[in-house]
């Protein structure tokens, strides 16, 4: 053996053992490259000066003059009222997680723990939910939503969204799979359900109440639809609607666009990596 | 005891109230409100709610807006399947080859799945520009820069590659899951009789991933007659409709000609045609499950 030549079989043999390593790392490397493209892409065309936005993929040199526009506006085009377009992202999306996880987490609870008459047919009625059709609802939904006085409100885009019935199915599933002992001990200690549910269930689905609340805050955020039906005037859109109602007028302004969309993806980008230590655990349950 | 049983109801039905209030109003409501609608001719301003019987179902069958939108979907899936199916199950079995920092990985490629379609339908709009980087690089090489978003197939697989790359890293998480379920002995014994890698994936890997697969073909088929994002902010389902889908014409007729009972007819004609499409995937995939060894 030794260092002999470079022979057809020692190249195989050598290959076999760290040429599949480099190709791994290879691979890896140009599919997280991939993958965050487009975020770089945004990025990169936020900072680049106007006369190279969509003409350079990188920059000559970096100024923020696309942000200061976007909060200025300029001589000939009104600045849009985008920082309170993401506060309206940050208040609709945060309160109609929280009902969705709240009311998700009190029927789970519910219908997977307690004994009560109709629990049956409350379940079998939610599955059916869960595969009908939401699109035939979308219509009457917004007229429902008009006829209480909510169109072009804050609770139009909320109170809509403030149950998520997948979210009842899988706390419904969860719950059913903790050990029942530890929550009979606490009764017997004379803990109310509602003492049982928040000081024992709820620490016990930590990953899980993680994942599902990253799940919903994501789509919430990006929901375009239902946001874009039920607002008209520009102070109470989300920033997702007002980007996309944006695209008309500020066309030929593409790089403050590139701006609205970074401060757009930074913040569910940052709650997806504070959550993400849960992520692989309890996205193991979800897929069951 | 008695009273515990009593108080135990009494908070089960408490804690269903928040669901059950919501039920009604947002789902038994709607849903009378819906079936009631595709009846009637109704510009939802108006009084007066004419009842028009079959009329509108008639109509939107003779739709040539409502047939480009029912094609699509099918003309997305062509390049969409194959284009998620081999980045997903690529990227799962990548990040299944390495034996530490799966997490990561994992989480890396999940991000597209956060992305903003409407966002990434502004950096793809700047990509696809006339005088994008990347343009230049092909009209160097093919001698013009092509119609990306104006010619009908190029325009497609704009939209199909799109939403693959969105749910790539999304899919590879359900492949990877049935990746690790697999008994590693399959393996062992392919290699005894010595198949190579590629033979494994054929006739061992995919095979055992039958339940992944079932999950994410019906995902992923689901998916395509819900698009609305991407042609809305792209090309509002031109040139000639050639990317029309279901929720634009829904859409457009309810909000924009303000024609809320004949919006709800092509509504739920789509969920007719989700429904009978899921239910073929299902099928197939479970002739293909049963053909591997598997139980329904």
């Amino acid at each position: 053996m030794g260092q002999g030549k470079l022979t057809w079989r020692r190249f195989v043999r050598v290959m076999d053992k760290y040429g599949v390593m480099v190709l791994r790392w290879v691979l890896a490397a140009v599919g997280v490259l991939l993958a965050t493209a487009p975020y770089l892409y945004m990025i990169l065309q936020s900072l680049a000066p106007w006369r190279e936005v969509n003409r350079r993929l990188l920059p000559t040199s970096l100024t923020t003059r696309s942000y200061e526009w976007l909060l200025q506006g300029s001589a000939t085009a009104v600045a849009r009222p985008w920082l309170r377009g993401f506060g309206n992202s940050i208040l609709v999306t945060s309160l109609s997680t929280l009902c969705m996880l709240l009311v998700a987490l009190l029927s789970g609870y519910a219908l997977a723990r307690l004994r009560f008459r109709g629990r049956e047919g409350i379940y079998k009625f939610i599955l059916f939910q869960m595969f009908y059709p939401a699109i035939i609802l979308l219509v009457p939904q917004f007229l429902i939503v008009r006829f209480l006085g909510l169109y072009n409100t804050y609770a139009g885009m909320i109170i809509p969204r403030a149950v998520n019935i997948w979210a009842i199915f899988m706390y419904v599933s969860f719950f059913k799979s903790i050990e029942p002992a530890m929550l009979e001990a606490a009764r017997i200690d004379g803990a109310s359900e509602m003492q049982v549910l928040f000081r024992i269930v709820l620490p016990l689905s930590r990953s899980i109440t993680a994942v599902i609340g990253l799940f919903l805050f994501m789509e919430r955020w990006v929901e375009l639809m239902w946001d874009l039906i039920v607002v008209q005037e520009y102070p109470m859109m989300t920033l997702n609607v007002m980007i996309a109602t944006m695209s008309g007028p500020y066309a030929s302004y593409p790089g403050p666009l590139y701006a609205a969309s970074v401060i757009l993806t930074v913040p569910i980008i940052i709650i997806f990596l504070i959550f993400s230590r849960h992520f692989t655990q309890g996205f193991k349950f979800i897929l069951k | 005891m008695l009273r515990r049983i009593k108080g135990e109801a009494l908070t089960g039905w408490l804690f269903v109230i928040p669901y059950l209030a919501y039920t009604i109003v947002f789902f038994v409501l709607p849903f009378v409100w819906g079936l009631l609608l595709i009846f009637s001719e109704w510009n939802l301003i108006s009084p007066v709610r004419e009842f028009v019987g079959l009329g509108n179902l008639i109509e939107a069958l003779q739709s040539r807006r409502v047939h480009a939108a029912a094609v699509t979907p099918f003309k997305i899936m062509a390049i969409f399947l194959p284009a998620v199916l081999i980045m997903s199950l690529g990227i799962a079995v990548l990040i299944n080859s390495f034996k530490k920092r799966q997490g990561l990985l994992a989480v890396a490629f999940f991000l597209p799945y956060l992305a903003s379609g409407v966002s990434m339908s502004l950096v793809v709009k700047g990509v696809v520009s006339y005088t994008s980087p990347v343009n230049k690089v092909i009209s160097n090489i093919i001698g013009y820069v092509p119609d990306w978003l104006g010619t009908p197939s190029l325009a497609i697989l704009v939209i199909a590659l799109m939403i693959a790359w969105r749910f790539s890293g999304y899919y590879a998480l359900i492949f990877l899951s049935g990746l690790q379920s697999i008994p590693s002995e399959l393996y062992e014994a392919a290699q005894i009789d010595g198949a190579g890698r590629i033979k494994s994936f054929f006739k061992i890997t995919l095979p055992q991933l039958y339940p992944a697969l079932y999950s994410v073909m019906i995902l992923a088929v689901g998916l395509m007659f819900g698009v609305f994002t991407e042609p809305y902010m792209l090309t509002g389902g031109g040139p000639n409709l050639a990317t029309h889908t279901w929720y634009l014409e829904i859409y457009y007729q309810a909000f924009s000609t303000l024609r809320a009972g004949y919006a709800s007819s092509i509504a739920l004609y789509n969920a007719v045609a989700v429904f009978i499409v899921v239910g073929i995937v299902r099928r197939i995939m479970q002739a293909w499950g049963r053909a591997h060894g598997w139980e329904d």
